[in-house]
């Protein structure tokens, strides 16, 4: 019998001392709101995870796809049972149910993306590519022939629409009498809806295309026709490879790497997340401009950039190409030179809403409702 | 003005080909007396299939046949529940939309993302062969013996039984005939509407194909005008969106065929559902 | 009369209660061991899975409560399909119905000046009534002009649907949402109780049970209840007993659209104290209902059953996407298999082993 009493003396030191050797290990939960198939936000999310696993050698990561803001802390629950210690909840809707979680597992780490309330363990972040849709309209009003810019939107809340208000401004600081037609489809994902939008949107003279749905049907329906697009959120170049001229892209996993080596480090504890928000932009390489990694303007389109010129108050007169990398350089150099909703600027209605040489605050950009001169189209709850 | 009306009819035809199609379909399972609710999961189905072989092979006409193929075993699932276990129609094609879309998406991951290389366009041999089809289905229904038999084991399959017609065979046939075309239905979506695969791209139309064969009466031609209206509206409800608010045009589709219905009651005395419609039939019962 | 080895297989008009409870369990087995090859197909182990299953839905403190929160909506929408169904009203419009009584239950929440212990009663009697306003249309279509119930009903889900998108968008659209699609949130007196230590709000469970009773009595006591059954039974019976069908299904047809409307109420009151998007406030439970109203072959009571079954389904879906990290569709497979085998098994109902060795010549009475 001795041996054995020895042996259950042996597994239950083990045991003790595991938790030290566990700690080696970081262990990551992610909740998402959507498909990881989908071509949008849940895939980008998804990509960011499987890449942050690849660059950490300490992390674990699990996720759980498609969870319904209800039941929010019921699948937090399930990951904090499953050994995760820091929880990324990757959707506005998931913020209160985060933060009951956060309540009843105060030693725990956690991290709302889209957010705006926070906790000692409760940080939030974004990457948001608002500057990058301004490059995108750059390109867009110089490539219009007819002048009209169509771009199906999903939903009218505020970050779509900071996002087609950059665009416009964009357009129009190349072209001033461009416009941008826009059409609802009260869906994130849905091919058929915006399938439809664009086609009514092309019988409508539009020939430039830029769009939020996680999807890339607009962009195969505008290559059908041989017109060109911008792709969003995911690398959407191989769909239209002669169509697509630029877009947006996003690094979640910048963030998640940070946070996470962060946490690792001990800089982070359950403490002291109370003033942890991310809003990572352009300079610290969460958004990406281009319609595929590494190529911010497809190269059968540069030529075309490079013949059209265009006046500037700073920069004198160049053409759209160097227009672009110019104004990326500036938006990526750390010291943000350039803002594209620098005011003074009056929305469409010819109200005053930034005031002259005043930059947008963040706060303001996070509940922006109303719409960039240009833009065409339905606006609810417009002010 | 005639530019709105070209648009509209081109986006009609090309929207309401897996419409017509599917509703086709299912209006000869119908017929028959079997109520198949299965249509968005034998269409999902179809789509998944459809798009992988065309992808696989290069040629999106494979896709479509194999599209119908799994249609069709689909359908023939649900023919044995509700034909030969006579169970819960109603409940049996819930379940066939639930196990369709289950599996399409469990057995569509990997496939999502990539382009299809070789498409068919939209406004394909598919839309003219769907008009086709419905004028055929048509005469085959009202004209020929045969469509005297579907109707029979659909309105009084006991008579039919005593008067020597396998209503089981019939049902079956149409059923899995059903299938087949809701099948393809959904094949043209993955290889030619939007040729490419994403979990859950049928989104709803299967279910607006079961509504379109209740709102066309059963009858194959005005299916095709209740396909085709419904394409046309929602086409417009993103084409009026500079008038109209979005979401009251996002509805009116569907809002405008209660009001076809409520409008036409009164025109469609005996032109309602086949009167053994969803009853299950026993041979030897009364 | 069909000989099985030493058992005699015979019809049975009327399967027992334990006859019922043991085919359903036994389809219910097959389909598990159906299931079991998608997990083999995955590399993970049946056996492995269903326990992991069990321990994390029925032996979770945590979880278990989470199947009654899943229930309740179905229960009450469940109760109204029993008794539509039961009238041979096809109602597939539960899930618009669920809609419209949020969307009462959120008005008298944020727009009403009624005090503190009135509020939620309020609520509730306005979820009902926006549910039967909404059932109403097809209901009157259908006795009046033979518009078919389920195309009716069905495009009238996509009506609501789109109603509340307008509503979270536009004129509801909440001061402190941050301009997402969300309503203010509620006041605190328009929030349901919640068992301590869970999320689930009970009044709307207890009152789903309630209702569960109230509707068996109904049903096999009230004079109204025998009508709606003898309609639903034979309707040329129930024409020479006098039985007036518009008012017979129009009044079933209230309470049916009612309950669901109920459960609309239960889930933003409950749930999520606010009005959102519609795929969030149901998760197809107008659908689900149709099963757990076919599921309970018309008992009310039996409802409550399985609803709960369902409600364990649904939450073994969930442990399967987290602790397996199995792909989120694969519960529509579970559910959908399992389902299938339910109704294979239907059949079955209607035949009775009986134990008869030896060939001998037994007195039956249905030979």
């Amino acid at each position: 019998m001795r041996w054995l009493t020895i042996l259950v003396v042996l597994v239950l030191a083990g045991s003790l001392a595991a938790p030290g050797i566990a700690q080696q290990k970081l262990k990551a939960g992610f909740v998402y709101v959507g498909p990881i198939g989908d071509y949008g936000w849940t895939h980008a999310h998804d990509f960011a995870r499987k890449i942050a696993e690849k660059k950490l050698p300490w992390l674990e990561t699990l996720y759980v796809e498609k969870v319904p803001e209800g039941q929010t802390e019921s699948f937090i629950d399930k990951l904090i049972q499953q050994g995760a210690r820091v929880i990324f909840t990757t959707s506005f809707g998931f913020m209160d149910g985060t933060l009951a979680a956060a309540k009843r597992y105060p030693n725990q780490i956690f991290a709302h993306a889209s957010g705006f309330k926070r906790a000692p363990n409760v940080a939030t972040y974004m990457a948001d590519f608002y500057q990058v849709y301004y490059l995108n309209g750059l390109m867009a009003g110089a490539v219009t022939k007819s002048g009209k810019i169509g771009y199906v939107g999903a939903f009218p809340i505020p970050e779509v629409k900071r996002h087609i208000g950059a665009f416009a401004l964009g357009a129009r600081a190349v072209n001033p009498k461009a416009t941008v037609h826009v059409r609802w489809i009260y869906e994130w994902f849905s091919p058929t809806a915006a399938k439809e939008a664009t086609e009514a949107l092309i019988a409508e003279g539009a020939d430039v295309f830029a769009f939020t749905e996680d999807s890339p049907t607009v962009v195969q329906v505008a290559a059908k026709r041989g017109l060109p697009s911008f792709g969003h959120y995911s690398p959407m170049h191989k769909f239209a490879p002669k169509h697509m001229v630029s877009g947006q892209l996003v690094h979640w996993d910048k963030i998640y790497v940070d946070f996470l080596s962060k946490v690792y480090a001990g800089k982070y504890t359950a403490e002291n997340l109370a003033n942890v928000d991310y809003w990572w932009l352009l300079a610290e390489g969460a958004a990406e401009l281009g319609g595929d990694f590494g190529m911010p303007i497809n190269p059968e389109w540069a030529g075309r950039m490079q013949a059209v010129k265009v006046g500037t108050p700073d920069l004198g007169r160049l053409s759209v190409y160097d227009l672009v990398m110019k104004r990326l350089a500036q938006m990526s150099d750390p010291k943000v030179t350039f803002e594209p909703f620098t005011g003074p600027i009056k929305d469409r209605k010819g109200v005053l809403r930034v005031q002259s040489g005043k930059r947008m605050t963040v706060g303001e950009l996070n509940t922006m409702e109303w719409a960039a001169p240009g833009v065409v189209g339905p606006w609810p709850k417009e002010p | 003005m005639l530019e709105w009306v070209l648009t509209a009819i081109v986006r009609a035809l090309a929207v309401s080909t897996p419409l017509l199609w599917a509703s086709l379909g299912e209006i000869y399972a119908e017929r028959s007396g079997v109520i198949n609710l299965g249509v968005e999961g034998m269409m999902i189905l179809g789509a998944l299939s459809a798009f992988v072989v065309a992808q696989v092979t290069g040629y999106p006409v494979a896709g479509l046949l194999a599209a119908a193929a799994a249609g069709g075993l689909a359908a023939l699932l649900h023919a044995f529940v509700s034909v030969t276990l006579r169970a819960n129609q109603y409940v049996s094609g819930l379940a066939l939309t639930m196990l369709g879309l289950g599996l399409a998406g469990v057995l569509g991951r990997g496939w999502e993302g990539t382009p299809l290389l070789n498409t068919l366009p939209e406004i394909s041999w598919l839309t003219y062969m769907g008009l086709l089809l419905a004028a055929g289905l048509w005469l085959v229904l009202h004209h020929t013996r045969m469509g005297m038999v579907i109707r029979s084991t659909g309105e009084s399959p006991a008579a039919a039984d005593a008067l020597g017609v396998n209503v089981y065979l019939v049902r079956y046939l149409c059923v899995v005939f059903g299938g087949v075309l809701a099948g393809v239905a959904g094949g043209f979506l993955s290889v030619a509407y939007r040729p490419s695969w994403t979990e859950g791209m049928t989104a709803g139309l299967g279910w607006i194909a079961i509504a379109i064969t209740i709102f066309a009466g059963w009858d194959p031609l005005r299916a095709v005008a209740g396909a085709f209206l419904f394409g046309a509206l929602f086409h417009l409800s993103f084409r009026l969106q500079a008038w109209i608010q979005p979401e009251a045009l996002r509805m009116m589709p569907f809002a405008f065929t209660i009001l076809v219905l409520a409008a036409t009651a009164g025109r469609r005395r005996g032109q309602g559902a086949p009167e053994a419609l969803g009853l299950p039939y026993a041979s030897g019962e009364r | 009369m069909k000989r099985l080895g030493p058992f005699r297989v015979e019809r049975v008009l009327v399967p027992s209660g334990a006859w019922v409870l043991t085919v359903s369990l036994g389809a219910v087995a097959a389909a598990l061991v159906a299931a079991g090859m998608i997990f083999w197909a995955f590399g993970i182990n049946p056996l492995r899975a269903y326990a992991m299953i069990f321990a994390g839905t029925l032996a979770d403190r945590r979880a278990a409560p989470e199947i009654l929160r899943q229930a309740t909506p179905l229960l009450l929408g469940g109760l109204g399909l029993v008794l539509a169904f039961r009238a041979q009203f096809w109602n597939i419009g539960a899930e618009g119905q669920l809609l419209a009584g949020a969307v009462a239950a959120t008005g008298v929440a944020l727009f009403t000046p009624i005090p503190a212990p009135w509020l939620l009663p309020a609520m509730f009697v306005a979820g009902f009534l926006g549910g039967a306003l909404w059932g109403m249309l097809p209901t009157l279509l259908r006795l009046k002009l033979e518009v078919n119930e389920v195309v009716s009903t069905l495009m009238m889900n996509y009506v609501a649907l789109f109603s509340v998108e307008w509503l979270i968008h536009g004129p509801w659209k909440g001061k402190t949402a941050f301009g997402f699609a969300y309503t203010d949130t509620f006041p605190e007196a328009a929030r349901l109780a919640l068992i301590p230590g869970t999320r689930v709000h009970w009044p709307t469970l207890v009152l789903g049970i309630a209702l569960a009773g109230a509707l068996a009595f109904f049903l096999g006591r009230a004079r109204l209840g025998f009508e709606i059954r003898v309609l639903g039974e034979n309707p040329v019976a129930a024409r020479y007993a006098g039985i007036d069908p518009v008012r017979t299904i129009l009044l079933a047809m209230v309470f049916s659209a009612g309950a669901a409307g109920l459960a609309g109420v239960g889930e933003v009151a409950g749930i999520h104290h606010k009005l959102l998007a519609p795929g969030q406030v149901s998760l197809g439970y107008g659908y689900a209902a149709i099963i757990v109203a076919w599921l309970a072959r018309g008992s009310p009571l039996a409802a409550i059953i399985t609803a709960l079954f369902l409600g364990l389904i649904y939450s073994s879906g969930d442990v399967m996407k987290v602790t397996l990290q199995m792909p989120f569709r694969v519960t529509d497979v579970f559910n959908g298999l399992i389902l299938f085998f339910l109704i294979g098994s239907e059949r079955l109902l209607n035949y009775r082993l009986r134990w008869a060795p030896g060939g001998r010549p037994v007195e039956t009475a249905d030979a």
